[in-house]
């Protein structure tokens, strides 16, 4: 019989019944994530260039904050399972309309952090804008005058490079590796106020540059949300122990770039965690194509038989990734080259011998340029290389510099960079190998080889006007590569292992293997 | 009249120091390998834009002329403008030609004046830190030569002097930031962030300190005029306070005004280490950024910094000891 007070139990146990379901079960048996109520601290290892348009620099860092506050049309993660993987992020679709004609719809209702929508209009602003031959980042297939843009309305973009007799379908891969500017900035120029300050459509805006720190803050408007962390501290701390000595006091969220033995102190620190990527990044040693000793391709092929890249990963150890082509295992073409050049002494001293110079006899003193400080392992590999190929009768000497004197000779000049050899690395966010490619290798750009061959120039336009992406591979793994490492106008060393450490309780992190971040959904576990 | 005639005299010596050193770092700055305007414009400018802004900027001109158009900003107070900073004071790298892009350029007298202060606040509490460290152990040792107190102080001093800064930084930071998290160790964000590199820096200095005043003291302990102080009826805290360390005060103001001089040199590991956004980072930047405004900029204020402090030493000795003539 059913009276007040078994009522009351009974009401009382299905209300306990129903709230059971609400209860996140997480709450005890996981662990919980909390939104973090301050800035997240990221130190650099790299400092910026001054002038905030992206397509003036090519500087590593800066792309790192354009990470945080630029849209982007796509991304791409490019873990090695999926490799190809492409999220749409500012464009919602891109389709391939013809061979030379591409058609790109945009996602409606963004806005710039300065308050202007963004339309195809601003897409249209940066193709043009950002392939411009004066631009220092032309990352483009072809300059302005090689394509035309079309914007049928707000939001559909379509680019045709029948005019550059190349294929559309470049501009698939570029596109998750160009930010995207507004058309209102843009329209000042380069002197403009594209130089004082980033305005983008990512989840963080820009505030201000305060000594070494680049001020972030959340952009409530960002279109997937608003982000999960207040802002980001992104800042220059040119000390490797201090970057890892302010992680290790709770001063730093994140830091990049670490040396291998650092690796090792910090794997064993629990409230410290550790992430790994195979980067796009390569490091290589440039050959200064365009004077002597090594404008003949003889001595190039022979430096780079006299080097054992195993000794090279042995100094790297858990920082680089063996590979053996002219761009990153993840990058698009990439295949293993069957003739890409070995240590092989005897053949170094039969090359030597060819071209004039048996045993290293009557080479003139070769200088090898390195930096300190921001790569890791640089000094350490560059003696093992300078000491190999002084067994081959090279006379090499090794010239190690602090990161600004070394960029400051880093670059391909008329008659020849200065000395003769230099070590450096290329990192491009996007699987497009021709960012690398086209830009080292091609007369019109050869950064800092300074290359000027005709028959490379050939190979790298046959892979670019190829109809299809198969045909472009074919091209690429047929003949591009395989001509590369016969002229050796540069040796890739190894792929470099992007290593950052962060606190263990921050989850949400996505670190792209160029080293952008997105941050926009980090939280605490508490 | 005595200071006037000495602060003129003391002045205009330390004008003519500030004149050579200025000479002379100028000259060594362009005769050293690496060209700034490199530096400025990128490594992918083409050579014919170097030139046109190295002799826009008059840098092509004869190093006497280049130093005499300098000069006569510096007398106006013009320092110039940094090579590279923006006016943000951020530390950047070359990386394009469109030099005329980048954001205005930073004065030197800012980019000084706003690091300065932080340097000052971080040499005053090094100092403080050394003379709490110094002067128990110094004075004692300086009571008992030859005894143990002595060998104390002797012991205290060689060990002290025998710790590279740079390692003893990241030691500290290690011990009392990541382990006890007592103390910020990186960058600057109040007066807890001196603390710190303070201490490195204090530790640096002080045997210095403690091996000059265990001999002062020692030296004016055995004069006569101590021995029979006893016999006048004083005590002997009085004879040790009053007597024995006015006069051990001198040699000690001396070797603290050098101190004070070597401090500013010594910011420069201890900043860099501890990313202390003082001077000494600054200066270190300047030089890996071959930025020659800055770096002559921060020479003649240290230059001038360290002329001020030993006239201030001096004039403070002969107003302790009137018969001191400098």
């Amino acid at each position: 019989m059913l009276n007040r007070r078994s009522f009351l139990n009974y009401a009382a146990m299905a209300g306990a019944g129903v709230a059971l379901h609400r209860v996140n079960p997480d709450f005890f048996l996981g662990t919980a994530h909390a939104a973090i109520d301050r800035p997240l601290v990221f130190l650099s290892a790299e400092n910026i260039t001054g002038n905030w348009d992206p397509t003036a620099h090519t500087t590593l860092s800066q792309s790192n904050i354009e990470g945080f506050v630029m849209g982007f049309l796509t991304r791409a993660p490019m873990r090695p399972e999926n490799p190809d993987e492409v999220i749409y992020e500012l464009a919602t679709e891109i389709n391939e309309l013809s061979a030379t004609r591409l058609e790109i719809k945009l996602r409606e209702g963004v806005t710039f952090h300065d308050g202007k929508p963004f339309t195809s209009e601003d897409v249209k602003a940066t193709f043009v804008y950002g392939s411009g031959l004066d631009r220092p980042k032309q990352v483009y297939p072809g300059a302005t005058d090689t394509f035309e843009v079309e914007t049928p309305d707000d939001y559909t973009v379509i680019v045709d490079t029948s005019k550059g007799g190349y294929g559309a379908s470049l501009f698939i891969f570029l596109a998750s590796y160009l930010p995207m500017l507004s058309a209102k900035d843009i329209a000042e120029g380069p002197q403009g106020i594209l130089s004082q300050r980033l305005n983008g459509t990512g989840p963080f805006k820009f505030v201000e540059q305060r000594g070494n720190d680049t001020v972030m803050e959340a952009y409530p408007d960002y279109f997937k949300g608003t982000p999960t962390i207040p802002g980001v501290t992104f800042s220059f701390v040119g000390d490797a122990t201090t970057r890892m000595l302010s992680l290790m006091n709770g001063q730093a969220d994140v830091i990049e770039r670490l040396e291998p033995e650092q690796l090792e102190t910090l794997e064993g620190n629990d409230e410290i965690k550790i992430s790994k990527l195979v980067s796009v990044e390569n490091k290589y040693l440039w050959f200064r194509c365009s004077k002597p000793p090594f404008d003949n391709p003889l001595l190039r092929k022979a430096a780079a038989h006299a080097i054992d890249r195993e000794l090279i990963m042995e100094v790297m150890g858990t920082a680089g990734h063996a590979s053996a082509n002219f761009v990153s295992p993840i990058k698009f073409g990439y295949v293993d080259l069957d003739n890409y050049p070995e240590y092989d002494p005897e053949e170094c001293q039969r090359l030597l011998a060819e071209a004039g110079y048996p045993g290293g006899q009557g080479l003139p003193e070769i200088e090898y340029i390195t930096s300190t400080g921001f790569y890791p392992k640089t000094k350490e590999y560059g003696e093992v290389i300078a000491a190999l190929m002084q067994e081959q009768g090279f006379p090499v000497t090794l010239n190690v510099m602090e990161v600004a004197a070394w960029n400051e000779r880093l670059y391909d000049r008329p008659g020849g960079g200065p000395g003769h050899m230099v070590d450096c690395g290329w990192s491009t966010g996007s699987p497009e190998p021709d960012l690398v490619l086209r830009t080292h290798f091609h007369s019109t750009s050869k950064r800092i080889c300074g290359i000027e061959d005709p028959e490379i120039d050939a190979a790298l336009d046959e892979e670019r006007n190829a109809a299809s992406l198969e045909e472009r591979q074919a091209s690429l793994q047929g003949n591009l590569m395989p001509m590369l490492a016969d002229k050796v106008p540069a040796l890739s060393l190894f792929t470099s292992v992007l290593i950052h450490a962060m606190r263990a309780d921050l989850d949400g992190l996505f670190i792209y293997p160029d080293g952008l971040s997105d941050a926009s959904q980090v939280t605490e576990a508490s | 009249m005595f200071i006037l005639r000495f602060l003129l005299r003391r002045l205009a010596q330390g004008a003519l120091i500030i004149f050579l050193v200025s000479a002379l770092i100028f000259t060594l700055l362009r005769v050293v390998p690496g060209d700034p305007v490199r530096l400025m414009a990128g490594g992918m400018a083409p050579e014919a834009l170097i030139e046109e802004i190295a002799t826009d900027m008059g840098l092509r001109d004869p190093i006497p002329v280049q130093f005499t158009r300098y000069m006569s900003g510096v007398v106006q107070g013009d320092l110039g403008q940094s090579f590279v900073r923006p006016a943000n004071g951020a530390a950047v790298g070359g990386a394009s030609f469109d030099d005329s892009t980048r954001s205005a350029r930073a004065e030197v007298w800012d980019l000084i004046a706003d690091t300065a202060p932080k340097t000052i606040q971080l040499a005053c509490l090094a100092m403080v830190f050394a003379l709490m460290i110094a002067i128990p152990i110094g004075v004692w040792g300086g009571l008992h030569p030859g005894g143990w107190p002595d060998r104390i102080a002797l012991y205290t001093s060689s060990v002290f002097v025998s710790l590279p800064n740079f390692w003893l930084g990241i030691i500290l930071a290690l011990l009392l930031s990541v382990k006890l998290k007592l103390l910020p160790a990186i960058g600057y964000g109040g007066f807890a962030w001196t603390i710190l590199p303070a201490l490195v820096l204090a530790i640096e200095i002080a045997p210095f300190i403690i091996r000059s005043l265990t001999v002062s003291v020692a030296q004016i302990m055995g004069q006569n005029f101590i021995e029979i102080a006893g016999v006048r009826g004083l005590s002997r805290s009085q004879i040790i306070f009053r007597h024995g360390a006015k006069n051990a005060a001198v040699p000690l103001l001396n070797l603290l005004g050098v101190q004070f001089s070597m401090l500013l040199g010594g910011v420069l590991v201890v900043e860099f280490i501890f990313d202390y956004p003082g001077l000494g980072l600054l200066t270190i930047n300047a030089v890996m950024q071959r930025d020659f405004p800055l770096i002559q900029g921060i020479a003649i204020v240290t230059a001038a910094a360290f002329v001020l402090i030993n006239i201030v030493v001096d004039l403070l000795s002969t107003l302790i000891d009137p018969r001191l003539e400098y």
